[in-house]
């Protein structure tokens, strides 16, 4: 399965590869086939601290960034860049709402101090695409390292959604991190109740990708009532925050709702212009409807719990199960539950199963002179090389998992995936690899009042789980929301 | 003479201000440098027609009267049994003073953590007792209350520190003559030591009150203004408009209607403390 979804996402993404890529690695590759009889031996040519890499020595970036686990890794091992370029990066990592404040500051201030930034798709790179450098102008400068084994290394959904804006062309971050929404659930409990749980529900409760969102109601139901382990069947992240949203978007997809008609594209590449929200249709009532009923069999901390609340009652024990980020695979696995945990891609519903993509990617300020835009340009490279993303992988502060297909078929990520592992994360790659698939990636839209929408879906769904509107209500609501927020 | 002084207040006080005002007529975009496209009076009709703005005003009115009240009425029975005590007065004032120590923020977290259903200590010991035993942060009413608590927890103790200061200095005589002439505690406290203190009590109210109308940090850290936007105070709502939905010339409007709110508050004080003859 794995690396049919390689292949696949090799072959789409070879034609994102550009012509100084296609010439750059033809060409290393006869060189190296000439010299070597081996191509692609040895130290990457990217990364052997050549001049294009030293050119900005002295110099100090600024680097902007949720405080995400593959920036602790990286802000742990700095030293390789610094000893690559010359050149000192200041990490500064923020709650992403601070984050946005600092940014929006920063593009308007005239005096721009930051160099690289984290961004968020939604939140920072659709309100400020225009303030965002176009990276393929350094891609395809001759002076300047290029992307190492070329764009298209970047898993194809992810550097869409993550580096795109509007145009099928134009490339504003590099893909990142790539938190994503599955199913995680306590097999020792699934393995002690699972044939009483199949006698009483009739059928195989155990995770997999025939189980639909119905099904997994049943199975909470039956764990509230049956079980002893844990005080609920299922939690979920249903704060009013952005983390309701993208516990509610899973379910809203899979009913065959969505927040726009061209729900696909506005999520892939974004739009200025969505046009009138679709939430008053019937599958996202139907959506707003099972997920009011879902929640109130839940944990009832889950209306108070954000994705890190949610995570830590999993962790101790309060639900045998819960949509929550695969990145916090590595937390639990060194908790008092490590082993007794697995990992499936989310629940489907009469259309689809649709896994929620958090990930971001990372960019340069435009408004930077070009000095200083082409140095954050080797950041860039560099951070997301596969060296770095590999390196991160292993860290000890934890870091993330790999936004490039290739890392995922070197040998010891491959061994990884079974129990013990060094590399924790890595346990839910089977769940969160088919999750990235094009079918089955749960993507938010992309416009440039995204943060007022994500505002108005989580307080109208908030108010539906208080009990203050209806699913009805609450969906209309968000609709009328919706079209006053982007002026249609 | 005072040139140098008035160039220093224009420069931190009065030009924010107009620039303020003037950002409430326009529509203000960020990108590429700061521009302004003159919108009229359209920030202006929305914040009197907003009706997320209008139960923002609500929540922040209940949250306002909730902890004032509140610290008010602890502040100052606190400080009236801390006035009696006669031995270990400083060690028992300085315990009772630590909470305004914390940063709100910190408060915030911490409060977070006690009221968790996973870990919390508050939570753990309500629902064992059955006082309560839903989500405290997770339902509309009980919320709230938690974020009126915390508050009340931390600036009680001012409010307990100016009017200790007050009754320190009250004449002594004056007590000891209506002692003499036989008033009991309670007459005492009606008759002559509410009239000597109501003047620092009322400067206690307008510290607070000031405070409490920019209430933002606990709120922010502990529910983000819900569930069900039943904690979102308008601080909350003014930085979600400014800086979540970059909408600063709206945000500016909703700035300056929390200023004007803020100087009736004050000038409804001032004028208490005028007809008190405490103030000019």
């Amino acid at each position: 399965m794995a690396s049919s979804r390689a292949h696949r996402g090799g072959n789409s993404a070879f034609g994102g590869i550009s012509r100084r890529d296609f010439l750059r690695i033809g060409g290393a590759g006869l060189a190296g086939a000439s010299l070597f009889g081996l191509a692609g031996c040895g130290e990457s040519d990217s990364q052997s601290g050549g001049e294009g890499w030293k050119q900005y020595k002295g110099m100090t970036l600024n680097f902007i960034s949720e405080n995400t686990a593959p920036t602790s890794a990286i802000a742990a091992n700095l030293k390789p860049f610094k000893d690559l370029t010359g050149i000192d990066v200041k990490i500064n990592q923020l709650e992403l709402g601070a984050l946005v404040q600092k940014v929006s500051l920063d593009v308007s201030s005239g005096d721009p101090q930051i160099h690289v930034i984290y961004a968020d798709p939604y939140q920072v790179l659709a309100p400020f695409s225009a303030a965002m450098a176009d990276l393929n102008k350094f891609n395809e400068d001759d002076s300047l390292p290029s992307v190492q084994k070329g764009v298209g290394d970047f898993i194809p959904t992810q550097l869409a959604a993550a580096g795109r804006f509007e145009d099928e062309e134009a490339l504003y971050a590099l893909p990142y991190d790539c938190p994503t929404m599955i199913w995680m659930y306590r097999k020792d409990l699934f393995d002690k109740y699972g044939q009483q749980m199949q006698q009483d529900l009739g059928f195989d409760p155990m995770p997999s990708e025939q189980i639909t969102w119905d099904q997994y109601f049943r199975i909470a139901q039956w764990f509230n009532e049956n079980a002893d382990e844990v005080s609920y069947g299922t939690g979920h992240q249903a704060k009013q925050y952005d983390s309701l949203m993208c516990d509610f978007s899973n379910i809203l997809w899979s009913y065959g709702g969505d927040y726009f008609e061209n729900g696909e594209q506005v999520g892939r590449i974004g739009t200025q212009e969505p046009g009138p929200a679709m939430l008053d249709q019937d599958g996202a009532l139907e959506a707003a409807e099972f997920y009011n009923r879902l929640v109130g069999i839940a944990h009832p901390g889950s209306t108070s719990w954000d994705w890190t609340a949610l995570d830590e009652a999993f962790r101790a024990g309060e639900v045998a199960m819960a949509p929550n980020w695969h990145e916090f695979a590595a937390g639990v696995e060194s908790s008092d539950l490590g082993g007794k945990v697995a990992y499936e891609r989310l629940p489907g519903g009469p259309t689809r199963s649709a896994s929620m993509w958090g990930g971001t990617g990372i960019g340069i300020n435009g408004e930077l002179s070009e000095d200083e835009q082409r140095a954050a340009w080797l950041f860039l490279v560099w951070a997301t090389s596969p060296e770095t993303q590999l390196s991160g992988l292993k860290s000890d502060v934890g870091g993330g998992t790999p936004t490039r297909q290739s890392i995922y078929e070197e040998s010891e990520v491959q061994q990884a995936r079974q129990r013990p592992s060094d590399m924790p994360n890595i346990l839910t790659y089977e769940a969160v690899s088919k999750a990235w698939d094009p079918e089955n990636i749960g993507l938010r839209p992309k416009i440039e009042k995204w943060n007022e929408c994500d505002t108005v879906i989580f307080t109208e769904l908030s108010k539906m789980l208080a009990g203050d509107k209806s699913p009805e209500q609450a969906m209309q609501a968000a609709k009328e929301g919706f079209d006053q927020a982007n002026g249609v | 003479m005072l040139l140098p002084a008035l160039l220093i207040l224009a420069a931190i006080s009065l030009f924010p201000f107009f620039y303020i005002v003037w950002m409430s007529f326009h529509e203000v975009s960020l990108i590429g440098g700061v521009s302004f496209e003159w919108v009229g009076l359209e920030n202006w009709t929305e914040l009197f027609t907003d009706p997320n703005v209008r139960s923002s005003w609500i929540v922040s009115g209940v949250y306002f009267v909730a902890t004032v009240g509140l610290e008010m009425v602890l502040g100052i029975i606190i400080a009236l049994l801390v006035h009696e005590l006669i031995w270990g007065k400083n060690l028992i004032l300085s315990m009772l003073l630590l909470p305004m120590f914390v940063a709100p923020v910190i408060v915030g977290l911490l409060g977070r953590f006690l009221v968790d259903s996973t870990y919390g200590l508050y939570a753990w010991f309500l629902e064992r007792t059955g006082l309560i035993t839903w989500e405290i942060l997770g339902s509309k009413g009980s919320a709230l209350a938690a974020v009126v608590l915390m508050d009340v927890w931390e600036w009680t103790p001012l409010v307990t520190l100016i009017v200790l200061a007050g009754l320190a200095s009250m004449p002594q005589a004056v007590l000891e003559a209506a002692r003499v002439d036989g008033a009991n505690y309670l007459q005492r406290l009606r008759h002559i030591v509410a009239p000597l203190i109501s003047g620092v009590v009322v400067v206690a109210l307008l510290i607070r009150s000031m405070d409490a109308i920019r209430y933002y940090d606990i709120i922010s850290i502990t529910t983000n203004g819900g569930p069900a936007d039943a904690t979102k105070v308008i601080p909350i709502r003014l930085y979600e408009t400014a800086f979540r939905f970059q909408e600063l010339g709206y945000a500016a409007a909703i700035g300056l209607g929390m200023l004007a709110f803020s100087i009736l508050v004050a000038n409804l004080f001032m004028r208490i403390l005028k007809r008190q003859g405490l103030a000019r």
